[in-house]
């Protein structure tokens, strides 16, 4: 019995569902942490309480609200294409949870090394963007479909300064793995990529905001001209979906800077997986601070800044770094 | 393992199926184009079937994430929502037209077929991945004039789009 127990468990099939059902697992509990940190973040930034009625402080809000999206009826809109609008929210959940894979929590804990992961990321985050086209087609109303042009001319404009920022690591490392980048940087600080790529860094953060849809650049749900732009029209856990595939993305999106530029598990005292976990949190902080922090970009500011700043910087980078690699070896 | 093969290529082959023929008969523009991606879906699958990772996740990358998107963009542009795909009038010469079409997919699959049927390819003894450093140094060695025909080939389009948008410009 033991022994065709443990055979069922390391079939591979059986552990590929075992890896899915434990990183949903996980996308839940980081969708209500993150929904109380950032209702709280946005509190004291804002200098109030936040979230401080249900639970001590608050705590048990996000519970509530769970409670709230999963009992409430679930509507599509008259004239709607029901088949699009359905569809939507699960494009843009499903492909967050291959992302996952490649992302190395530590030398060992490692979903599955892949010696592409990062492509394999960069590939399956690009879903997003098709599923909130979806979202504003499927509704027929005018402000999703506004939101979901936005959302293309957004995420197309700033996907090359990402690619740009990670290629010039890529490029310095020799490798697309997100493991060996990481284990290239466990040499100490000085060694981290932010050190050694400033400019890259900060490329690729602020592309990554602006592929994330976060404020600053959140013209596809833009609330005050937009309503709620792409999700207008969703209710109960239709939005709750794409909320949980927002919040995920950005997890996803802090875990690939971590491992790229901020040396991965690499951290004195405790080990390493809680390093790395503790870096992708403040990442994710500072992406709630910028958001309570800028007011929204104009459309046209928002393409200046990609095209006539970060391209040209991501740019001379890649080929001030594609020299080095070349000359210094 | 093996099952597993087969049960991922029979999957694969579905998709790239149904999703043809999605892109095909589907009437509401954007239906198709999901059809298309499901398509493009089952191709880097198969891709992956095949030892050739990289391949696969260019495929999703460029095809399904990017040019997509765009062709998205385009239908978005230039029709209201819930219109419907470019209506042709259908009395006009059906028997011309079947016969056109199905010329125009069997000729293909037949230089294919006859293709793989003669030069029988060798038993598939799956080989590791190819590093990628190789791949580079194929792209840019000996198969540098393929390469570069195709970037004349892209340049083409682009120069050819930017016509078709300056004529109607001026035409409006």
């Amino acid at each position: 019995m033991m022994a065709e127990l443990t055979a069922l468990l390391t079939h591979p099939l059986a552990q590929m569902v075992l890896a899915l059902a434990a990183i949903l697992a996980f996308l839940g509990v980081n969708g209500l942490v993150l929904l109380y940190a950032e209702r709280k973040v946005a509190g004291f930034i804002q200098r109030r309480p936040g979230p401080y009625e249900v639970g001590p402080h608050g705590l048990l809000q996000p519970f509530a609200d769970a409670g709230k999206l999963m009992s409430k009826q679930l509507v599509a809109p008259m004239g709607a294409d029901r088949l699009l609008f359905w569809l939507a929210p699960l494009v843009s959940l499903a492909p967050v949870v291959v992302c996952f894979l490649p992302i190395p929590f530590s030398p060992l804990l490692t979903g599955m090394d892949v010696n592409l992961g990062l492509l394999l990321i960069l590939a399956f985050s690009g879903l997003n963007t098709l599923a909130l086209c979806l979202a504003g087609w499927g509704s027929n109303s005018k402000y999703s479909l506004l939101g979901a042009a936005r959302a293309v001319a957004q995420s197309v404009a700033y996907e090359i300064p990402l690619l740009l920022a990670v290629l010039a690591v890529a490029f310095q490392v020799g490798s697309l793995d997100l493991s060996a980048i990481a284990a290239t940087q466990a040499k100490g600080l000085l060694s981290w990529n932010v050190f050694v790529q400033p400019l890259a860094f900060a490329v690729f953060f602020i592309s990554a905001v602006a592929e994330t849809n976060r404020a600053p650049f959140d013209l596809p749900e833009a609330e005050s001209e937009l309503t709620a732009g792409f999700h207008t029209e969703y209710s109960g856990m239709g939005f709750g979906i794409f909320f949980l595939a927002e919040y995920s993305y950005m997890v996803v999106v802090c875990a690939v800077a971590t491992a790229l530029f901020l040396g991965g598990w690499d951290g004195p005292l405790v080990p390493g997986p809680w390093w790395f976990l503790g870096k992708v949190f403040a990442l994710v902080f500072a992406l709630m601070w910028f958001r309570w922090t800028f007011p929204r970009v104009r459309f046209d500011q928002l393409l200046n800044v990609c095209w006539k700043w970060l391209i040209p910087l991501g740019l001379a980078n890649l080929v001030a770094t594609a020299l080095l690699v070349k000359w210094v070896g | 393992m093996e099952q597993l093969a087969y049960a991922a290529y029979g999957f694969y082959l579905v998709l790239i199926l149904a999703g043809g023929w999605a892109a095909v008969r589907c009437r509401d523009l954007v239906r198709a184009l999901l059809g298309l991606i499901m398509t493009l879906f089952g191709v880097a699958g198969m891709y992956f079937l095949m030892a050739a990772p990289f391949m696969a996740l260019m495929q999703i990358l460029i095809y399904v994430g990017a040019v997509s998107v765009l062709i998205f963009f385009a239908v978005m542009l230039t029709r209201a929502p819930g219109g419907d795909a470019g209506q042709e009038d259908e009395e006009r010469r059906p028997a011309r037209r079947a016969v056109l079409a199905l010329l125009s997919g069997v000729l293909p699959a037949a230089i294919l077929a006859a293709v793989v049927l003669t030069q029988s390819p060798q038993a598939l003894a799956l080989k590791p991945e190819l590093p990628l450093a190789r791949l580079g140094q194929m792209l840019t060695g000996p198969y540098v004039l393929a390469f570069e025909l195709i970037s004349v080939v892209l340049l083409a389009a682009m120069a050819g789009a930017v016509v078709l948008g300056f004529e109607r410009r001026k035409g409006a």
